[in-house]
């Protein structure tokens, strides 16, 4: 191995992508665009559903719950009502997803404990936004019982004990909310850091279709020095993208990052080089550009999209998916970011898909130094 | 640079023996034994697809040997290839450099891959530089630059590690006839100053400036000499004749006793017949009694060219 070999490839692969404006866009600008474009319309959040409410009690009580629905980013107060014929026509022109009535007794029963008398309706043909405001209803309707009884100080007797219904508390931890972008985010960056994996591939065929390979192999350049240098440049681009795309997540996407940063800088390193390498095989086996963005599409993208458990999770797959999830690196990276960005995990929790990374790593650069031979034909 | 074991100067620098390439049913190369002594300038020339940029590509070491052997500079290229491409420079047909780099940086780019000291290629990329007419250009980007500034860039980069062999395919191909003229100027100082160069070229003028010719075809070599001797094994002389009516003049001539063939060139018909001097009046008769008009029939002297066509012609009336 000859470090001034490797130095003169990755210098002159480094003036490459500053000064070849379309590797330049696609590796650096390109990851951080889709990431905002994946965030923002491959997330399902359901935010601030309109509603309209109906009250029929106007009493302190009613004026508390109607608060305390629409409390928060999830439900809006769109209008007050006096009729069930406005909620109908507000349904129908879209303004609101549902309705909520409050009946006249709301106030008395409650105060008694005989019930709640609230009644919800909703759009059907929307059914996601519906019956999420359903649900939250119901949710508040019952924390709102709860806090009342509380205030009481306590059931008012075994009789209403027993006859209040069975409360599941179901605490999500990590992530309370659950709210898909927040677990998704952290997933979606090993899909854009395909990118640089995807230059390295188109790089590796553009000089096998300009010639300039042709002159590479007649000098005594090594194909691991060769392979290496190439590999290096894509690598320090990619880890400014490490370095943005958390920053872009937590500052614009509110993304929670509670881990630590030095040690998703490590991994990233990792998993790049895990990638970079994929994008090595794939340039050495295929020819021509269009093949090689094809191959990297078939092997880097679509498995990143479909089968590495960032929108289906891995628990849903067949075995025999999952088997195959485990040779995709972002399968593993994924596993990494969530964990660091949402629940702090520490090396000590990561080493598996670490080492399985560094794993995937060498044996694709191996395969890559193996297949790659310093031959036209 | 160092050289193999009985490299010396009164044994070939390169060397094949029954050099053989086959790709899928194509012989690309087929049984080719050539012999090229140390600081010659050898030029391969021959019709397309006879073999002679695949032969160049398997003396680099860039295509496997389907059979045969060869050695170069000393070195057998089965078992040091490695070896061999420290000692050779090879130019590829195409430009083959990375054009978003410039001329500077394409040279010093090829002198860290051939381990050039970085204090020595200081003095020699001026040195270099100059030789091929590029100082005035040394910052500007190879896209940047016209054809035959690539070539000349091209040949610089593969001169920087002063290698002992040159191989270059085509390196004159669609560069204008000023730059062309540049360019083997350059080669020929490289010959006086005893490098060993083998060029292919498809220009019989470029042939006659070697000073050996190799002539290919079918994948083997089947005239080998000194551009002068090639021309005198071409039987007969020559004569030409200028008319606008080449058509019927040519197929006038063709029936002519003692004429051996006829090669057209435009308006004008290169004649070989068995003795100039004997035919030039009959022709000029002939001619005036089938009422051809003519500008010019003259004696003329043989070039590289008609030798080359001739030698062809015969090559492939004998396959067939």
């Amino acid at each position: 191995m000859s470090l001034r070999h490797m130095r003169a490839v990755f210098r002159k692969e480094i003036w490459h992508i500053m000064r070849d404006r379309s590797t330049f866009v696609l590796v650096l600008l390109t990851p951080i665009t889709l990431l905002f474009i994946m965030a923002y319309a491959l997330t399902v959040d359901i935010e601030h559903v309109p509603i309209a409410v109906l009250d029929g009690d106007r009493s302190p009580l009613s004026r508390a719950f109607t608060k305390q629905v629409t409390v928060g980013d999830d439900l809006d107060l769109h209008t007050r009502v006096s009729s069930l014929d406005e909620i109908d026509r507000l349904l129908k022109q879209g303004q609101i997803k549902a309705g909520l009535i409050i009946k006249p007794a709301f106030g008395s029963d409650v105060m008694s404990n005989r019930g709640m008398p609230v009644q919800i309706v909703i759009d059907g043909t929307e059914p996601e936004s519906g019956a999420f405001a359903m649900e939250q209803i119901g949710r508040r309707a019952q924390s709102f019982v709860a806090q009342r009884i509380a205030r009481q100080g306590g059931p008012a007797g075994a009789g209403s004990a027993a006859a209040e219904p069975i409360q599941l508390h179901i605490q999500a931890l990590y992530n309370p909310s659950l709210k898909p972008r927040v677990d998704m985010v952290p997933g979606l960056i090993s899909l854009v850091l395909g990118f640089p994996a995807l230059s390295v591939a188109l790089t590796l065929a553009h000089e096998r279709e300009h010639g300039t390979l042709e002159q590479l192999m007649v000098t005594p350049v090594g194909r691991a020095e060769l392979l290496l240098g190439k590999m290096l440049p894509y690598l320090l681009v990619g880890l400014i993208n490490v370095v943005v795309i958390p920053l872009i997540a937590v500052l614009t996407l509110r993304i929670p990052f509670h881990g630590s940063f030095p040690l998703f800088f490590l991994l990233s390193i990792i998993f790049l080089f895990a990638m970079l390498s994929m994008g090595t095989l794939v340039g050495v086996l295929m020819r021509t550009q269009p093949a090689a963005l094809a191959l990297s599409f078939l092997v880097i993208f679509f498995p990143g999209f479909f089968m590495t458990g960032i929108f289906f999770p891995l628990a849903a797959m067949p075995a025999e998916v999952r088997m195959e999830a485990m040779i995709l690196p972002g399968t593993h990276y994924a596993i990494m970011a969530r964990g660091i960005f949402l629940r702090s995990a520490s090396i000590s929790q990561l080493w598996p898909q670490t080492v399985a990374l560094l794993g995937l790593g060498m044996v694709f650069t191996a395969v890559a130094a193996f297949v790659f031979r310093k031959k036209l034909a | 640079m160092p050289q193999g074991e009985g490299a010396k100067r009164s044994q070939p620098i390169i060397e094949t023996h029954g050099l053989t390439r086959k790709f899928k049913e194509t012989w690309a190369v087929a049984g080719l034994d050539l012999s090229i002594r140390p600081g010659s300038l050898f030029g391969l020339v021959g019709p397309d697809g006879a073999g002679k940029t695949t032969t160049l590509r398997l003396l680099a070491g860039l295509l496997d040997v389907t059979a045969g052997s060869a050695t170069v500079a000393g070195y057998d290229l089965a078992r040091h290839p490695e070896a061999i491409k420290a000692s050779i420079g090879y130019m590829a047909q195409r430009f083959s450099l990375y054009a978003e780099l410039s001329v500077l940086e394409n040279l010093s780019f090829f002198a860290e891959l051939y381990d050039v000291d970085p204090a020595w290629f200081r003095q020699r990329r001026e040195r270099l530089l100059d030789f091929a007419g590029l100082t005035p250009f040394k910052d500007r980007r190879a896209q940047h630059l016209s054809g035959g500034m690539k070539k000349k860039l091209a040949l610089a980069c593969t001169l920087i590690h002063e290698p002992p062999i040159l191989l270059l395919d085509e390196p004159t191909t669609g560069v204008d006839p000023v730059s062309r003229r540049e360019f083997w100027d350059i080669l020929t100082e490289l010959y006086l100053g005893g490098t060993t160069v083998l060029v292919t070229t498809p220009y019989m003028d470029e042939a006659d400036r070697c000073s050996r010719v190799g002539l290919m075809y079918e994948g083997r070599l089947v005239v080998c000499d000194q551009p002068q001797r090639i021309r005198d094994r071409v039987e007969g002389e020559l004569i030409e004749v200028q008319t606008t009516a080449w058509e019927p003049a040519r197929d006038l001539v063709n029936t002519l006793r003692g004429v051996l063939e006829v090669q057209t060139y435009g308006e004008t018909l290169h004649l070989l017949v068995d003795s100039s001097e004997d035919r030039l009046p009959e022709i000029r008769i002939q001619l005036d009694e089938a009422g051809i008009a003519y500008q010019t029939v003259r004696r003329s002297t043989l070039r590289m060219e008609e030798a080359f066509i001739s030698l062809v012609r015969k090559m492939e009336e004998g396959t067939n």
